[in-house]
């Protein structure tokens, strides 16, 4: 099916088309997107129900921790206007596990 | 087994360099732009401490009994090799401030009971207590952190203190003869697969009692408190929620009956640091909609205007009993042979509740033995410090409504201990034929809180039948709503 899509989407007629016919022809495409999205979510939804193979211990949150003494500098650099998203590019403040350039605090 | 790492990037980390307390000021350079308002408080850190770090003067939330820092100047080395080396020569020469002594002083072969004398002692889990079979005694080992000490404050560790039972395993060690103090005989014992024997002339059973260097005995054992019964409930229960798209050999195979009683060796760390985050988060500063495109394409579209900042934040971590897998065979890391990720998943232990060894805990059920040392962990283990950090910063940071990039971190280790730990599973595993390389799947009950999770294998076309039937019935229902759409267009 997502060949077909990609065949449809690359036929010059296929542009011509969406371009002549305004904002109604965008629901011709509705039966081609639906289909392959519930297909995918209902397979891996039941794949990862049966292997879990995303679970994992949340030590991070589950472990005893205390934390004190802390410093916190913020510093305005800039702005950055326009943007499309509502979150900023490479935002990682919510996955813990992904490492980055590791300092030597001192 | 993996090579030890020769210089591990956090063993000689430089002591940070902390201002004097009272006086503030943070550990990066004074900042130079305006400083946004303080994050609310979490609870976690006193609201004095929130964003006031930047102001000279301004008293820094501390430990309950925490001294002014009075940390040794320049790095500490830990885990180094060298440390390693003079934690070893210090152990040699009785220095008890690097490396606690969890040995129960018994020799091996016999292990009496305290009452009568006897050695046909087993652990109950009617009575959750080690048992005497001849005088119905019944007692448990002392708790092993009030035993030996290990229940110290971490925010008082300095270097790296190693329980006797983490030392470097032995790999050549196989073979333990025992002599029966009962009747004089020598008895060999396999110790890569037991740490009992009966005595062949007069019955008695004889044991390892002694740290023998080939991780099979451990500092401290967290007894089974789950019963077998109820953990083949849990299973059944479990596997029975997933038999509609389970693979037929699975169901026609499945018995639960077949789960075994497993101690898995853990390492239990608890580590005194400093941490240090740095990166970039962003503001909203204004919300608008702009017309963008021509003609029938023209339309509305969001657009975000956000201020960015540089970030940084600092601040010192006690972590108490972080597990880490100790056996090369259960590690998380791996699931290519097995579905490891399922003993990883049903933690947490309560490992604070673990009694000093004796081997009579093991008796009925299996053991793995440990095979990584500390060396050949610690590198997971400091991952495992940054990603901790890198949870509790997320309060301190939740003004920045576009989200934080951190591009560097880093902590510096001031203390760490050590203790290995056997913790109680309830584990059925399948082995997979069907697939490539027979994967084994477990389900996992932990022994001691009942959290059970598993692996099942799936029957792929069942899956796949259900999954086209789905999409058809959303393709047609999108269709038809699509050609009402195309008509109203």
């Amino acid at each position: 099916m997502l060949p077909l899509l990609a065949e449809l989407a690359a036929d010059p007629a296929t542009t011509m088309l969406l371009a002549d016919s305004g904002d109604g022809v965008i629901g011709v495409t509705f039966p081609f997107l639906a289909g392959p999205a519930v297909f995918a979510a209902v397979y891996g939804g039941i794949y990862r129900y049966y292997r879990n193979t995303d679970k994992r211990h949340l030590f991070e949150k589950e472990t005893d921790v205390a934390v004190g003494n802390l410093q916190q500098q913020d510093r305005k650099v800039g702005t950055n206007n326009r943007q499309r998203s509502r979150s900023m590019s490479g935002r990682n403040d919510t996955d813990h596990l992904e490492r980055v350039r590791r300092i030597s605090p001192g | 087994m993996s090579e030890p790492p020769q210089r591990p990037p956090w063993a000689r980390p430089d002591q940070p360099a902390r201002p004097p307390q009272g006086q503030g000021g943070p550990v990066p350079p004074a900042p130079s732009g305006p400083v946004p308002p303080p994050p609310p408080g979490d609870g976690r850190f006193p609201a004095g401490a929130s964003g006031g770090a930047t102001g000279a003067g301004q008293q820094m939330p501390h430990w309950p009994g925490q001294q002014p820092p009075s940390a040794p100047a320049g790095g500490q080395p830990l885990l180094g090799d060298e440390a390693m080396a003079g934690a070893a020569d210090a152990a040699r020469r009785g220095f008890a401030d690097r490396i606690i002594d969890t040995s129960s002083g018994r020799d091996d072969g016999l292990n009496k009971c305290p009452r009568c004398g006897s050695t046909d002692i087993h652990y109950s889990l009617t009575a959750k207590a080690l048992f005497c079979g001849y005088c119905r005694n019944t007692w448990n080992e002392e708790n092993a952190e009030q035993a030996f000490g290990l229940d110290s404050s971490i925010a008082e560790l300095r270097g790296h203190t190693m329980a006797s039972g983490t030392s470097d395993v032995r790999e050549d060690l196989t073979v333990v003869t025992l002599k029966c103090q009962g009747c004089g005989a020598e008895v060999v014992i396999n110790v890569e697969q037991q740490t009992h024997a009966r005595c062949h002339w007069c019955r008695q059973t004889l044991s390892i009692n002694s740290q023998i260097p080939n991780g099979a005995v451990p500092d401290a054992v967290l007894p089974f408190q789950l019963t077998r019964e109820e953990a083949v409930q849990r299973i059944d229960a479990f596997a029975g929620k997933r038999k509609g798209f389970a693979h037929g050999r699975f169901k026609r195979e499945f018995v639960p009956d077949n789960v075994m009683g497993v101690y898995i060796p853990y390492m239990v760390v608890d580590g005194n640091m400093h941490a240090v985050l740095r990166g970039t988060g962003e503001v909203t500063t204004r919300q608008y909609t702009v017309r963008v495109g021509s003609g029938d394409n023209a339309r509305n579209e969001p657009r975000y205007d956000a201020d960015v900042y540089s970030v940084q934040r600092a601040f010192d971590l006690l972590v108490d009993d972080l597990t880490v897998e100790s056996a090369a065979r259960y590690s998380a890391q791996d699931n290519s042979a097995a579905t490891n990720n399922i003993l990883h998943a049903v933690q947490p232990y309560d490992v604070e509740n673990a009694v000093a060894y004796n081997s009579h805990y093991l008796k009925g059920f299996t053991s793995e033995r440990r095979d990584l040392n500390v060396r050949d962990v610690d590198d997971q283990v400091e991952d495992k410090f940054l990603a901790i950090a890198r949870a509790k910063a997320g309060p301190t940071v939740s003004r920045y409504d576009r989200g934080v990039r951190w591009t560097e971190e880093g902590v510096a280790v001031h203390g760490t201990r050590w203790v290995t730990v056997y913790v109680p599973v309830w584990l059925y595993s399948y082995a997979d034929s069907a697939s490539g390389g027979g994967l084994v799947h477990y389900i996992a009950v932990n022994a001691r809180n009942g959290n059970t999770m598993g692996s099942v294998p799936v029957s792929h076309p069942k899956i796949f039948a259900v999954a086209c039937a789905a999409g058809t019935v959303a393709a047609a229902v999108a269709a038809v709503v699509g050609f009402g759409w195309f008509l109203m267009g």
